[in-house]
């Protein structure tokens, strides 16, 4: 590893920080200390509140008034950046140091055309100047980071652009004057899995290109398996495990890292190597000794008192933890499929879609074409069983159950409940119904009321589907509350007294009070943490099992759905790609649309070496209603019948049926993803060696 | 050094109305103590005024000021400074009754339209617009004029008065933040338990609309005395000899030139009033703008 040696060009040492927080200092980081060697990409990676952020605003010399530094130094290139004074950072900030920020949305001015934006950046550090320099140099930029038509594209305002041509905007701009270090605090959060891996793979080029070194700040640990030399793992604000990254996943020493693995959803069947996260990091009760002592499995008394440093466990692998020694490296777990139980004879489906089409017109004109969001679906949910709807964001997963559950009205075929067709509208349909149904949504904090304590927010379905009162409803609180492993004493609290799992779980009580026989979860996750996202799957598994309901489970995260889903649907554009068992779509031949999710799909140490085209996909065909929705972006497109005609349903055996004009035999022979899973250390690669062709 | 771990340092947390008065901004705690004497002033007038509300002969009139007479004296020998104390809490009354009316049935017209939306909104909306085109006071005159004589000059006719400028003003205001709050999911969530639109208008909407709508009332409460005011003036509101403040101005106006201050004393408690409210709205609105629930970093 070239990161143990050689000079370093960020050092931080001993870094605390407090903030004032209504008068009361808080301090967030306890004497971080690691460094950065030139071209070196380190990785943070922690829950949500552990310090990673802030840690990655002090390289950029950047504090909210609220924050005190209380002891260490930050140095690039040996200057303490907590030294300089305003005037001094301006002339490093995107000159020698660059960030790209989280959400390119917020850190693009919406008034300002893009390429003056990154122009703008290249006269404030003298880069170029004069009347057309700097916007040749942007339009270089754009090039360098795969934007379509870098001429023009300059002209555009950023709300004309997709999520990810905006990064790769603030990518140029960070690029724009060959910085030396590169801060990226989740530059790809907010995008879908397929945008995030072309950024990833975007990245990774440019690094090899310019040899910049980057600290790259992420929740999710998969992510950095693909990028990153070195990973750092924070927790509570201290630093509890440096390491190579191949060395990280294949030999975590600190429990939590260990948890932290473990909690990564996993694509390829098989066991998850030891246990997930338990708990949440409550940072009023942390004992004065090791932070995690709460959490861990392999915590002694002694844990909560002594102080934990960062010792050398291997070379260039350092541990915060005084039991390393003790705890052995997980074993690799062999992979093995898991057994299924076979699916039973087909009764009437409880749910049923017919050819479903839902349209929507353009806002504000009566004379625009209608759009289709769905159309021609034809699915069906039979009793107890989850089907996942999957597909990336625009393909219309939502629009199928919001019509489902009667909020949009379908413009041609029929829904069915139980064999009985299902009025469109919500008003049509009585409250037996309207029960039977429930909705849980993506985000907790806009799917609970913020001015309506716990208790009344679960007592309305209990008033409105069961016309339930006084001491009964107490009681029905109490155990909903009881249902999803929450105390009591939160029917007093309001949402915003609540994380994002509780919150998360709060939703889930209230849907599950109606006595549903259908749960419609709309990306339950995907707003929470990863290790929070594991408990919330096993609360919705379990909820599954005690209260029999089926599931329609939307998700664009495929190793989640591989963990809930008995079925899995692959939808695109708005028509269904692939319809099978959730053990069978996993396997070849599959949709090519099905092959391309998976192998965009980070999945943490399983992650394979692939080639992942680094540009922006080519424009969207208009959605004629003719032909195959995927073609235009397909890789193994058979030519213009395609275009021409919509591809015919194969039946590739297990009930796996995929839509498609190649032959099955064609389709397996294309597909790179192997349903064979490999030892979890023969396929982690890293990321230098998966770089070089 | 870790700081958080010595717990001598953790300050005792405040209770929270106590925290969050310190956070307000200056103009909330003057706005606050002016409006606290004029409340002082309007509860305890009979027993602070010197003299009575129409006692004559109190001294020489149009004499100007003096210490015995703060405000002068009108023509019928009347003490302007005690008529001004005795009238503070008609003019309280009448602007908080009125414009409480008013943001009364303009946030239920306003919510109801921006939840339930489509043409029942647009028609609304349309009507609304109708009337806030007229200027206010010839709306004020018209419906003055439309009540016809048995209702002049009484305090009813003013708060509805008050309240008919209003509430299309609020609506609009209330219809903006219906419309944002019914986008979130959980309005969605009551719609799919099937409830009707004043349920989810009631539980849901009005809970989050509150701090919009409580700066919409000190907003408007802070104009409302300058409304009754003119109305006085212009002899359409109160009747002599009531003290209100703008009938008194309207009263002595012709002695202007004679004994200015007999005008300007009722125009200084009601500019005194109308400068509290409004810096105490805008310090509100900073402070309930500070304290809305932040996102999480």
């Amino acid at each position: 590893m070239s990161a143990a040696l050689g000079p370093k060009l960020v050092e931080v040492s001993d870094l605390s920080l407090a903030y004032l927080h209504e008068d009361r200092p808080l301090q967030v980081l306890f004497g971080v200390t690691f460094s950065i060697a030139p071209g070196e990409v380190l990785g943070l990676v922690g829950e949500s509140g552990c310090g990673k952020s802030t840690v990655a605003y002090q390289l950029l010399g950047y504090r909210p008034p609220s924050a005190r530094v209380l002891s260490g130094s930050v140095r690039l290139s040996g200057v303490d950046l907590l030294t300089l004074s305003r005037a001094e950072l301006d002339r490093l900030r995107g000159n020698r140091i660059a960030l790209i920020p989280q959400n390119p949305a917020s850190a693009l001015s919406p008034g300002m055309r893009v390429g003056r934006q990154v122009a703008e950046v290249l006269t404030a550090h003298r880069r170029a100047s004069g009347g057309s320099a700097p916007k040749a140099r942007a339009a270089e930029l754009f090039e360098a980071v795969g934007l379509p038509e870098p001429r023009r594209i300059g002209r555009r305002y950023p709300h004309e652009l997709s999520g990810g041509q905006q990064q790769r905007v603030a990518i140029a701009m960070a690029l724009a004057c060959g910085p030396d270090l590169l801060v990226l605090d989740e530059p790809t959060t907010g995008l879908d899995v397929t945008t995030q891996q072309q950024i990833v793979a975007l990245l990774a080029e440019l690094r090899r290109r310019k040899r910049m070194a980057m600290l790259y700040v992420t929740h999710d640990l998969g992510l950095l398996a693909q990028i990153a030399d070195r990973v750092g793992v924070m927790y509570a604000g201290r630093m509890v495990e440096v390491a190579p990254t191949g060395i990280l996943f294949s030999q975590p020493r600190h429990p939590y890292t260990r948890g932290l693995i473990a909690s990564i959803p996993q694509i390829r069947p098989g066991e998850r190597l030891g246990k997930r996260l338990r708990g949440l990091l409550q940072r009023d009760e942390l004992p004065p000794g090791c932070p995690f002592q709460p959490r861990c499995d392999f915590a002694e008394a002694a844990c909560a008192a002594e102080l934990q440093v960062l010792e050398e466990a291997a070379p260039g692998h350092e541990v915060a933890c005084r039991r390393w020694r003790a705890l052995a490296p997980p074993a690799a777990v062999p992979a093995t499929l898991r057994a299924e139980p076979t699916e039973a004879a087909p009764l009437t489906p409880l749910l049923a879609l017919d050819s479903l089409v839902v349209t929507y017109r353009a806002a504000g004109s009566v004379f625009a074409k209608p759009v289709a969001a769905v159309r021609g679906v034809t699915l069906a949910i039979e009793r107890g069983e989850t089907l996942a709807l999957v597909g990336e964001s625009g393909s219309g997963k939502s629009t199928v159950a919001r019509a489902i559950s009667g909020l949009l009205r379908p413009s041609a075929g029929q829904i069915r409940f139980g064999g009985e067709p299902l009025a469109g509208l919500l008003r049509h349909r009585p409250r037996e119904l309207r029960r039977i149904i429930q909705y849980v949504f993506q985000n907790p904090d806009a799917s609970l009321n913020p001015r309506m304590r716990v208790g009344s927010i679960l007592a309305r379905p209990l008033e409105v589907f069961f016309d339930a009162a006084g001491a009964d409803l107490r009681g029905r609180i109490a155990r909903a509350l009881d249902d999803v492993r929450l105390d009591e004493s939160y029917a007093e609290r309001y949402p915003d007294q609540l994380s994002g799992g509780e919150r998360q779980r709060v939703a889930i009580a209230r849907a599950v009070v109606a006595k549903p026989a259908l749960l419609l979860c709309d990306e339950v996750l995907s707003a929470l943490d990863v290790s929070v996202q594991a408990n919330i799957l096993d609360l919705l598994k379990r909820l599954r099992a005690e209260h029999h309901l089926s599931m329609l489970f939307i998700s664009h995260d495929l190793a989640v759905v591989r963990e809930i889903a008995d079925r899995i649907a692959v939808l695109f554009r708005g028509e269904l790609c692939q319809v099978g068992p959730s053990r069978v779509v996993f396997q070849a031949p599959m949709h090519p649309y099905t092959h391309a999710l998976l192998m965009a799909a980070p999945s943490g140490p399983a992650a394979i070496a692939r080639p992942v085209e680094a540009g922006e996909p080519g424009p969207l065909r208009p959605a004629s209603g003719q032909g195959c929705p995927y073609a235009g972006r397909c890789a193994w497109q058979a030519g213009a019948i395609c275009e021409r005609e919509p591809p015919p349903w194969l039946e590739a055996g297990n009930g796996n049926r995929i839509r498609c004009h190649l032959s099955l035999s064609e389709l397996e022979a294309r597909a790179l993803w192997r349903a064979e899973p490999r030892q979890v250390e023969g396929a982690i690669r890293p990321a230098e060696g998966r770089a070089t062709p | 050094m870790t700081l958080s771990a010595a717990p001598g340092l953790t300050q005792a947390r405040l209770p929270s109305w106590r925290r969050i008065l310190r956070r307000a901004p200056v103009s909330f705690h003057i706005g606050a103590a002016i409006l606290i004497v004029h409340a002082a002033v309007a509860v305890l007038g009979p027993w602070l005024a010197p003299y009575g509300i129409s006692q004559m002969g109190t001294g020489i009139p149009l004499s100007g000021m003096s210490w015995a007479h703060p405000f002068g004296v009108d023509q019928l020998g009347r003490d302007i400074f005690s008529r001004v104390i005795h009238g503070s809490h008609i003019v309280l009354l009448l602007a908080l009754s009125g414009t409480g009316l008013g943001v009364a049935i303009g946030s239920v017209i306003g919510l109801l339209s921006g939840y339930v939306g489509g043409w029942i909104d647009n028609i609304v909306q349309r009507l609304l617009e109708a009337v806030i085109s007229i200027p206010f006071l010839v709306l004020a005159l018209l419906a003055i004029a439309a009540a016809g004589p048995q209702l002049a000059g009484s305090p009813l006719l003013v708060v509805l008065v008050v309240a008919l400028v209003y509430a299309p003003r609020v609506a609009r205001m209330a219809r903006a933040a219906a419309i944002e709050i019914a986008t979130r999911d959980f309005v969605t969530v009551a719609r799919l338990r099937g409830e009707g639109a004043w349920s989810v208008m009631r539980r849901e909407i009005l809970p989050n609309a509150s701090s919009v709508l409580l700066v919409e009332f000190a907003l408007r409460a802070g104009y409302a005395p300058v409304l009754i005011g003119s109305l006085g003036f212009l002899g359409f509101g109160m009747r002599p000899p009531t003290p209100e403040w703008g009938l008194m101005m309207a009263e002595n106006r012709a002695l202007i030139i004679i004994s200015p201050i007999t005008v300007i004393g009722p125009g200084l408690a009601l500019a005194s009033l109308v400068v509290g409210l409004n810096l105490f709205t805008d310090g509100l609105a900073r402070l309930i703008g500070r304290t809305a629930p932040r996102n999480q970093a």
